[in-house]
């Protein structure tokens, strides 16, 4: 029976010696990846830490105080305004081709989509570098414009992937059902299509929105110097051995992302997982 | 060996795969487990393999309790119903690795994967050790499969729907085939099936199964001649069940509390004024639809608010007939 | 759906360009110029660029391969036999903890990893207050190739880990079931079914996690202590950004492109199959 493969994870018995080594490996698996984040914790209260003390000598929230004031907080303000404008013009621009992609009515739909692959799939920064040079020609460089348009180059192939396997899942039956009955394309889209895409596009607008808050390459590149956004900010603050800043920032800048990895954990399936690595 | 369960229960939340199940299957035969999808019996079949352990009761082989035991000291083999045949592995590395796992000689390896395969009859097939699995038919499949689960020289085989994938030909030349071979090797063979005609015709001892229970077992032509509930004879052929009951005068008739089961080849048609043989419940009836089924014709006949099937060796007019049973192919249950 | 009207099929088409626009002129175009601009000097055709890139980076090249290749070998050596071992053994929260650097950007993973690993970083502070470590040690392997490789790993982990998972879970039980039935314990049933099984996949992933580390910037920028060898990516922003040196700059990147074309070359058929 098909039933059996459903099953087996609870047919077999568990012996104490498969117990013991879960949890050895359960234990070394926290260690390994809590570890190195509640370095950042300790860091990020540490007034006063000297080795080889096991904990920070003077313990306080005097930088974390900082996210309400100066330059953190204006860093803050500024990623996330670029990763809501860039969200917004990620989704309408990437609904129209993903839509045109999923029904075929793109010509060269597949190669289009690779076209939005390559910026994940080659080195970044060798091209980030050149068209920081083309931006500066076109007096883009240094702008909240530039900062959003080379987000948008990383970013767009998230909502154009996921979205397109959310268009292709949603059958063409119920749109030729609609149209069938005499309502044109265009309305079909916006009447039918659109709202049963309704999960799959808050889901690219997500992820989308993580990667725009986290992207680092390209800000420092074209950003620099007047766009500083979170991660640039975090950066600057490490060359400057400001550790207790970095770490501060450094827990705001994940704060999203672990948020969407409890509460979405259950939702988010493999293939939205799998984009994440490319952050 | 003889396979024993005392008491078997195995839930999956709140559904009992297993309710209570004690069943022996007798030494040398080929013993066929047979009921509806979601009645145990694969269940039954990997509480037997090992897969599965009960909640509750034991798994007997021979003298041995082996109700805890890992798949592989029980003295079992399975075969499976996807033969879970390993892609990446030749047909020799399929029948190999079990062998090598229990550190068998490497001459002695070679030797045992081919007299599994002549058991089989697959040793004829031309570089058969060296191919692949998709690169067989079907049925071959099937007998790798036979093969290698026989390679390790089980004292029980363990056979889970092992045909279900096959086309209907290859599905009945392959049955007479595992029958043959079961025969031949004399080993004990407890055979998984849903098909309640292949399970008749390949087993023994036919086990049916109802709700993670059994509801009867014995040789087939017991439990097909004296069904011991309508479920049985409901499940295992062609059959009427009417809410009926018999009266004195042998005349069927319509009864809420009454179940008459009759199957279809039982009945006899005859015209409306003959009197039924004594000894035979009869009832009169319409004839309202006639199929043509090859060898002879189904006909439908109206008995009241039911419609009742009968086999007919020659086409029937529509119209008033008697249907006629014999006593002893009626069987009469009250429903509780 | 092919009565489309050719006025609506326009307006699609019309419709795609903007995205359309923005990888062409934020990526392809730019792509195209740093490859120009890697054979010029002051207008001039030239390979005066590779040179320089072949006399003073020659050793970065080979120390990015060693790094990637270190981070590569890490990454696997730990994936497959975890990712194996959790598929036969299920774990929620072991699965949960390796989603977790998933979602910690890059920047963030270079910056925890350079005070977890610093010679004095929280690593030793924990050994040392477990007694593991004495006063006066200092950890080695913050700065080096070493410490680079396990903080790429450590990042690489969770998505590698997540593939081979999907690719794991593909096999059907059945198959494990057959071997363990004959005996097979969890070792063999990772090596012998599981991993030829899902061989494809795996390739793919170290396709994946190959480009990736190559071209890793944000991680060694954060973690390097600015001298001694150095990855390609570090080379490449100091020459561009401290030298304003685009055309060195630029053959830096058409090195690392040709790294990863092979790569991505497999990369993209994989996606496409």
């Amino acid at each position: 029976m098909a039933a059996s493969g459903r099953r087996s994870a609870q047919d077999r018995p568990r012996g104490l010696s498969s117990l013991v080594l879960r949890a050895a490996l359960v234990t070394v698996l926290l260690v390994a990846i809590v570890g190195p984040l509640a370095g950042l914790v300790l860091w990020s209260v540490a007034e006063r830490w000297h080795w080889p003390a096991a904990l920070p000598q003077q313990i306080g929230l005097k930088f974390w105080i900082r996210i309400t004031q100066g330059d953190l907080l204006k860093a803050l303000n500024r990623s996330v305004v670029i990763a809501t404008v860039t969200t917004v013009a990620a989704l309408a621009a990437a609904i129209p081709v993903s839509y045109g992609a999923a029904r075929a009515r793109l010509p060269l739909g597949p190669v289009v989509l690779m076209l939005f692959l390559l910026p994940q799939a080659f080195p970044q920064l060798p091209v980030f570098a050149s068209a920081t040079v083309l931006f500066y020609r076109w007096n883009l460089a240094g702008t909240f414009l530039g900062v959003v348009l080379i987000h948008l180059v990383g970013g767009l192939v998230y909502t154009v992937w996921t979205m397109t396997a959310v268009f292709r899942a949603i059958g063409e039956d119920v749109e030729e059902a609609a149209i069938n009955l005499g309502a044109s394309v265009t309305r079909t889209f916006f009447r039918i299509s659109l709202p049963l895409a309704l999960p799959g596009v808050v889901a690219s607008a997500i992820l989308v929105f993580i990667y725009s808050l986290d992207e680092f390459t390209g800000t420092l590149l074209v950003g620099a110097p007047y766009v500083t956004t979170l991660p640039v900010y975090m950066y600057t603050a490490s060359l400057g051995y400001e550790l207790q800043i970095a770490s501060v920032t450094a827990l705001v800048l994940m704060v999203p992302g672990i948020l969407l990895l409890v509460l979405l954990e259950r939702f988010l399936r493999a293939e939205y997982l799998a984009f994440f690595g490319r952050l | 060996m003889e396979v024993r369960v005392e008491g078997l229960i195995k839930r999956y939340g709140q559904v009992a795969a297993l309710d209570g199940v004690s069943q022996t299957f007798p030494a040398g035969a080929l013993t066929a487990v047979v009921g509806p999808s979601g009645c145990g019996k694969t269940t039954l079949l990997r509480c037997l393999a090992g897969f599965a352990v009960p909640d509750r009761g034991r798994v007997w082989m021979g003298d041995r309790e082996v109700t805890y035991l890992p798949p592989q000291s029980r003295g079992t083999a399975m075969v499976f119903q996807s033969y879970a045949l390993w892609p990446h592995m030749t047909v020799f590395e399929n029948l190999a690795f079990a062998l090598r796992l229990r550190r068998v000689p490497r001459g002695e390896v070679e030797q045992r994967v081919r007299e599994a395969l002549e058991l089989v009859e697959l040793d004829r097939v031309p570089e058969i050790e060296r191919r692949r699995p998709r690169q067989l038919s079907g049925g071959q499949q099937q007998r790798v499969a036979l093969a290698r689960a026989i390679a390790v020289r089980p004292q029980v085989l363990l056979l889970d729907e092992p045909l279900s994938n096959l086309d209907a030909k290859v599905r009945h030349r392959v049955r007479v085939e595992i029958r043959a071979l079961q025969r031949r090797t004399g080993i004990t063979a407890i055979y998984v099936t849903h098909d309640q005609e292949e399970a008749m015709s390949i087993a023994d001892v036919v086990v049916v199964m109802e709700g993670g229970r059994t509801a009867q077992a014995g040789p087939p032509e017991e439990v097909y001649a004296r069904p011991a509930s309508p479920f049985v004879a409901e499940f295992l052929g062609s059959t009427n069940v009417l809410a009926a009951v018999v009266g004195e005068d042998g005349r069927i008739r319509p009864a809420p509390g009454g179940t008459l089961i009759a199957r279809a080849e039982d009945i006899r048609i005859i015209p409306p004024e003959e009197t039924p043989p004594p000894g035979s419940a009869w009832a009169e009836g319409e004839v309202v639809d006639v199929l043509f089924l090859g060898a002879g014709y189904r006909a439908y006949v109206r008995i009241g608010d039911e419609v009742v099937m009968a086999d007919h060796r020659t086409p029937l007019p529509r119209g008033a007939v008697r249907i006629v049973v014999p006593s002893e192919k009626l069987f009469s249950f009250s429903r509780d | 759906m092919n009565a489309t009207r050719p006025v609506e099929q326009a307006l699609w088409w019309l419709a795609a360009v903007p995205a359309t626009m923005v990888i062409v002129v934020g990526f392809g175009f730019p792509l195209v110029q740093s490859v120009v601009a890697s054979f010029t000097r002051e207008g001039v055709l030239t390979l005066a660029n590779y040179e320089l890139v072949y006399r003073l980076y020659r050793q970065d090249v080979a120390y990015t391969i060693q790094v990637a290749a270190a981070g590569l070998a890490l990454t696997f050596g730990i994936g497959i036999p975890l990712s194996g071992y959790l598929r036969l053994h299920r774990s929620q929260t072991a699965e949960f903890l390796l989603k977790v650097p998933l979602f910690v950007p890059f920047v963030v993973v270079g910056h925890a990893m350079r005070i977890f690993l610093a010679p004095r970083g929280t690593l030793l502070v924990g050994l040392h207050a477990l007694g593991l470590a004495s006063q006066d040690a200092t950890l080695g392997i913050g700065e080096g190739a070493l410490g680079l490789a396990v903080a790429l790993a450590w990042k690489h982990l969770a998505l590698v880990v997540l593939l081979l998972m999907g690719a794991f879970r593909g096999v059907g039980e059945e198959y494990l079931e057959a071997a363990r039935g004959f005996g097979a314990g969890t070792f063999r049933q990772i090596w012998a079914v599981l991993v030829p099984m899902a061989a494809p996949s795996i390739g793919l992933a170290v396709v994946l996690s190959l480009t990736s580390m190559l071209a890793s910037f944000s991680i060694p920028l954060m973690m390097s202590k600015g001298s001694g060898p150095q990855m390609l990516m570090i080379d490449l922003y100091y020459r561009y950004g401290q030298h304003g040196d685009f055309g060195v700059a630029s053959a830096i990147g058409v090195v690392s492109y040709i790294l990863a074309a092979g790569a991505a070359y497999y990369y993209l058929k994989g996606v496409t199959r």
